[in-house]
C-alpha cells in the first residue's frame, strides 16, 4: 500500500511540474479548486478506508474539478481498524465457539485476578502423576471420555482440563535425552533433576552403587510436609514400591531394589535399606536424618506391591495372593507386621471389602497393599482375585483421612498404569485409566477448596502414542481412520485401513478382542507393521495397534508433558519449565522449606 | 506306596484308579517331537519335559521353561524362565477360559479335546489302562494315546496334508519332593513383571527383551482344545 501511494504522489507531481510550464507560457489564471473524497473501507487506495483530496486548476471554468484539471492527487489512508462494528461484527458473534471464547476470556481474567499468589498459602497440596501420560494421551483419552459419554468427543474437557492454569515440563534426566520415572519423578519431588533409574538421590550417584548413596541425598516434598506437621499420603496402582511413589519417600541407589531379594549382596551388606523397608520406616529414618526431628510417619499408604512387603514363604500368604509364594523377602521379614507394631491403631487392609470399611473420620493410619504387585488396569479390576478399589475410590479416601489433620496434608497419586498399558502397545487401557485418573482428579477438586489447596496434575514423561491420519470429526478414537465425508475406512497406499492412533515402536498387532489386560500381548513375540484391519474391531480393549519398530516393549517418549494446575500458587505454572521446577511451585505454595527451617532451627 | 497301590488294585479296580489319578498329580514327563513336513524328507526332533503339580504345569526344555499357575479363581498365570540367565518373566493371568485350558497346561492333551474324539480301543487294567482315541478334523487326524487314570499322555499323532507331528513319551516319574524341588529352583530365579520391562532398559537381560523381543516359546500345537492350531512344533525362534 505504501508503495502505491508513493507512486501515485510521483505521477502528481509530475503533472504539476508540467502544467506549470504551460501557465508560465499562457499566462492564463485559473480557480485553483481542491476536493476531499471520503474513501469507503474495502476501497482500491484505501483498504482501510481514508480520505482522497485532489487539487486542480479549473480550466473549463465550469466551477468543479473535471478529472482532467485535476494535477494532484494525496491520499491520506486510515490506520488498520482495531475494532469493528456490531454488523461487520454478526458473523463471529453470533457463532458459539466465538462465544464461548469470550466466557472462557471472562473466566481466565477472572482466574488470574483471583488466583491466591502470596507465598505459603496452600494448606493442602495434592499431586496427581499420570505415568507416562503425555500430551497425545490425555487428548486421545479426553476424546473417549466424550464418545463414552455420547458425546463427538473432541469438544470434551478431561477435569483437569478445565484447571485455570498451564505449562510444560521438560522431561529429560541429567544422563538421558528420554527419561524414566525414577529420575522424573525425583526432579518433580525433590526439585532436583538427577539421573535415569535412581530414586531420591542426586546425580552424582552411580547407579546401583550403594556405596555412593550416602552424602547424595535429597529431601523430598512429602518428608518436609512431614516435618511441618502435616499429614501425608501415597497412592498409586502401581507397587507402592515401583519408582515414582518411592521417590516421595526412598533414597535408592537402583530403583528396583524394591526388596531386599533385589539387591546385590554388596548393596545389603554395605548398608543400603530396601524400597519397601525404607516405607515401612519413613518415621524413624526421617527422625534419624534429622536431630531434633519428631514426625508421626505417613498416615495413608495405598497400592499395589504385597510381594515386597512379605517373607518368601507360603505361610504369609494372603486372601489375594497370585504366586504360589506371595511373597518374595528373603529376610524373613514382615513388614506389614512391622508396620502394625509401629501403629497400633493404624489399619491395614488388602481387598475391596477392607477397604469399603475404612472409618475415614476414626482412621489414624491406613495402610493397602491391595495386590501382590501392580494394581490391576481399571478396565481389567473385575478379575482381581478378592478386589480392588479403583484410582479415584483410594483418592477420596486417602483426603477423608488426611484432612482430619487441621494443619493440612500433602498427598500424591500416582496413576500408575497408563505407562504399562502403553509399553503393551494397548491404547484401550491407557486411555481408560487416564480417564480414571481424570475422575480422581475430579474427587480432589470437589472434596477442597481452591482456596486453600494447590492441585498439580502432570506426568512424569510421554510415550510415542500418535494420533494421525485424517479422521471426521467424532471418529471413535480408538477405531480405523474415516475420513471426513466419509462412511468407509481411509485406505493406505498398501490397500488397508489404519487406525488413528498408534505407536512408533513396540510389540505392534495384537487382536485379543474382549481380553482387558494390556499385558497379555506380552505372550507373543512382536509383531509390526501392517496387518489387514478390514475385520478387525480395533475399538476393542484387547486390540493393540500397530507399531512401526519392532522392540519386545515400546518406549518411553522425549517430549514435553503438560502440567496443569489449581489453587494457591498456580499461577506459577505457567511456560515450558524443567520438571525440577514443579517441586519449587509446591514450596511456593506451602512454605515448605521455610517452614521445615523454622521447625528445626527450634 | 507302590505296595499300597498295587493292593489296592487287587482289592478294587475304581478305588484303584481315583488312587493312581491322586498319585501322578505330582509328575515329570519326558516326551520326543518329531516333525515331517511333506517338502523335506527330515524328520526334526526335540525334546521336552512337562512338569506338573496340583496348581501348576511346566514344559522345559534346553533354554526355556513355561510355567502355568491356577490360581484360586481359575485364572491362569503364566511365568517364563530363562535356564541360561536364571532369570524369569512373571505374567498376569491371562482371562483364557482356565479350567479347559489349565488341563491342557497338565496333560499335553486337553479334556474337551478328548471328549471330542472317539474311543477306538482299550487295553491294560487299573492305573495302566491305555485307551486309544482317534479324530478327524478337515485334513487333520489326530489319533492319541491316553494312560487314562494317570492323566498322562502316552503318544499322540497328528497328520496333515503338509507334514506329521508326532509326540512320544520317553519316561515318566511321579516323585512329589524332586518335582516340587524343581519349581521351587526356578521360583528362586530373579523375576520381573513383564509390565516392568519397558522401565528397564539398563539391564542387560531386560534390555536384550525389549530391543530384540521375545523369544518365542511356540506351543506345541498338538494340545490346542479345538485341534485348529496344530501347525506349531516344540522350537525357539529369535524375532
Amino acid at each position: 500500500m505504501a508503495a502505491n501511494m508513493n507512486k501515485l504522489n510521483l505521477l502528481s507531481l509530475a503533472v504539476v511540474v508540467a502544467l506549470a510550464g504551460c501557465s508560465d507560457d499562457d499566462d492564463n489564471d485559473y480557480k485553483t479548486l481542491v476536493v476531499n473524497n471520503t474513501l469507503p473501507v474495502g476501497s482500491q487506495q484505501c483498504v482501510n478506508g481514508g480520505t482522497e483530496t485532489l487539487e486542480g486548476e479549473d480550466t473549463n471554468r465550469n466551477g468543479e474539478l473535471d478529472a482532467d484539471e485535476v494535477l494532484e492527487t494525496n491520499l491520506n489512508c486510515n490506520d488498520p481498524a482495531s475494532s469493528l462494528t456490531p454488523q461487520q461484527l454478526v458473523n463471529l458473534s453470533t457463532n458459539q465457539w466465538f462465544k464461548d471464547a469470550k466466557v472462557k476470556m471472562a473466566t481466565s481474567q477472572e482466574n488470574i485476578a483471583g488466583i491466591v499468589k502470596e507465598s505459603g498459602k496452600a494448606k493442602n497440596i495434592i499431586l496427581f502423576v499420570g505415568d507416562g501420560m503425555g500430551v497425545s494421551t490425555v487428548t486421545a483419552a479426553r476424546i473417549l471420555a466424550g464418545q463414552q459419554e455420547g458425546k463427538m468427543g473432541e469438544e470434551h474437557l478431561l477435569s483437569f482440563d478445565t484447571m485455570p492454569f498451564s505449562g510444560f515440563a521438560k522431561t529429560y534426566n541429567v544422563d538421558a535425552q528420554t527419561p524414566d520415572s525414577a529420575g522424573t519423578m525425583t526432579a518433580m519431588t525433590s526439585g532436583v533433576k538427577t539421573d535415569v533409574g535412581v530414586i531420591g538421590v542426586d546425580e552424582d550417584i552411580e547407579r546401583g552403587d550403594c556405596s555412593t548413596v550416602a552424602g547424595n541425598e535429597l529431601i523430598t516434598a512429602t518428608e518436609l510436609a512431614e516435618i511441618n506437621g502435616l499429614a501425608t499420603g501415597i497412592v498409586s496402582t502401581a507397587r507402592i514400591t515401583h519408582a515414582t511413589p518411592a521417590a516421595t519417600y526412598a533414597k535408592s541407589a537402583d530403583r528396583n531394589w524394591e526388596d531386599v531379594s533385589d539387591m546385590p549382596e554388596d548393596a545389603v551388606t554395605g548398608g543400603c535399606e530396601d524400597i519397601a523397608s525404607q516405607l515401612v520406616n519413613f518415621e524413624a529414618n526421617l527422625e534419624a536424618r534429622f536431630a531434633g526431628v519428631d514426625v508421626d510417619g505417613l498416615e495413608v499408604v495405598m497400592g499395589g506391591g504385597r510381594r515386597h512387603f512379605l517373607p518368601k514363604d507360603a505361610a504369609f500368604n494372603s486372601a489375594d495372593a497370585v504366586s504360589a509364594v506371595e511373597g518374595d523377602r528373603t529376610d524373613e521379614r514382615n513388614l506389614i507386621t512391622e508396620w502394625q507394631a509401629k501403629y497400633p491403631t493404624g489399619q491395614y487392609v488388602m481387598d475391596q471389602a477392607g477397604f469399603n470399611n475404612l472409618d475415614t473420620e476414626t482412621a489414624t493410619q491406613v495402610f493397602g497393599l491391595f495386590n501382590e504387585s501392580h494394581m490391576q488396569y481399571e478396565a481389567d479390576r473385575g478379575n482381581d482375585i478378592a478386589g480392588e478399589p479403583s484410582l479415584s475410590e483410594m483418592t477420596a479416601k486417602a483426603i477423608d483421612v488426611l484432612d482430619n489433620n487441621d494443619k493440612g496434608f500433602f498427598l500424591t497419586v500416582e496413576s500408575g498404569r497408563i505407562d504399562h498399558a502403553h509399553h503393551a502397545g494397548n491404547a484401550y487401557n491407557a486411555l481408560n485409566d487416564t480417564i480414571e485418573l481424570s475422575k480422581a482428579v475430579q474427587v480432589a477438586m470437589d472434596k477442597t477448596s481452591i482456596e486453600d489447596t494447590l492441585i498439580i496434575v502432570t506426568a512424569d514423561h510421554s510415550h510415542v502414542f500418535t494420533i494421525a491420519g485424517y479422521p471426521k470429526r467424532g471418529n471413535p478414537i480408538l477405531g480405523k481412520v474415516v475420513a471426513v465425508g466419509s462412511e468407509e475406512p481411509s485406505l493406505a497406499a498398501d490397500g488397508m485401513p489404519y487406525t488413528t492412533v498408534g505407536y512408533a515402536n513396540g510389540l505392534g498387532f495384537r487382536n485379543l478382542g474382549d481380553e482387558t489386560n494390556a499385558d497379555a500381548a506380552y505372550l507373543e513375540a512382536p509383531a509390526v507393521g501392517r496387518y489387514d484391519l478390514t475385520a478387525v474391531d480395533t475399538t476393542s480393549a484387547g486390540f493393540h495397534q500397530e507399531a512401526a519398530v519392532p522392540l519386545g516393549s515400546e518406549t518411553h517418549a522425549g517430549e514435553d508433558v503438560g502440567v496443569y494446575a489449581i489453587g494457591p500458587g498456580a499461577h506459577l505454572v505457567t511456560g515450558t519449565n524443567e520438571q525440577s521446577y514443579l517441586f519449587h511451585v509446591m514450596d511456593y505454595a506451602a512454605d515448605l522449606v521455610k517452614n521445615a527451617d523454622a521447625k528445626l532451627a527450634n | 506306596m507302590k505296595l499300597v497301590i498295587l493292593s489296592l488294585a487287587l482289592l478294587s479296580p475304581l478305588a484303584s484308579a481315583a488312587q493312581c489319578t491322586i498319585d501322578s498329580q505330582y509328575m515329570q514327563a519326558s516326551y520326543k517331537v518329531s516333525q515331517q513336513h511333506e517338502v523335506d524328507t527330515a524328520v526334526h526332533t526335540q525334546q521336552f519335559t512337562l512338569w506338573r503339580t496340583l496348581s501348576q504345569a511346566a514344559q522345559q526344555d534346553e533354554q526355556l521353561v513355561e510355567v502355568w499357575q491356577q490360581l484360586s479363581n481359575q485364572q491362569l498365570r503364566p511365568i517364563r524362565y530363562f535356564v541360561q540367565d536364571k532369570r524369569g518373566i512373571e505374567y498376569q493371568p491371562s482371562e483364557v477360559k482356565a479350567k479347559q485350558n489349565f488341563s491342557s497346561k497338565q496333560q499335553l492333551v486337553s479334556d474337551e479335546l478328548l471328549a471330542k474324539m472317539t474311543l477306538q480301543s482299550e487295553r491294560g487294567e487299573g492305573c495302566d489302562k491305555v485307551q486309544k482315541y482317534s479324530l478327524k478334523q478337515a485334513d487333520t487326524t489326530i489319533e492319541v494315546s491316553w494312560v487314562v487314570n494317570k492323566k498322562l499322555l502316552e503318544s499322540m499323532h497328528i497328520t496333515k496334508p503338509t507334514g506329521s507331528q508326532t509326540i512320544i513319551l520317553q519316561s515318566v516319574s511321579f516323585d512329589k519332593q524332586t518335582v516340587q524341588q524343581q519349581f521351587a529352583v526356578w521360583d528362586n530365579y530373579q523375576t520381573t513383571d513383564y509390565a516392568d520391562i519397558g522401565d528397564n532398559e539398563s539391564d542387560p537381560f531386560l534390555a536384550k527383551m525389549i530391543n530384540l523381543g521375545f523369544i518365542e516359546h511356540s506351543a506345541p500345537g498338538f494340545y490346542d482344545t479345538n485341534g485348529k492350531t496344530l501347525k506349531g512344533g516344540h522350537h525357539h525362534s529369535h524375532h
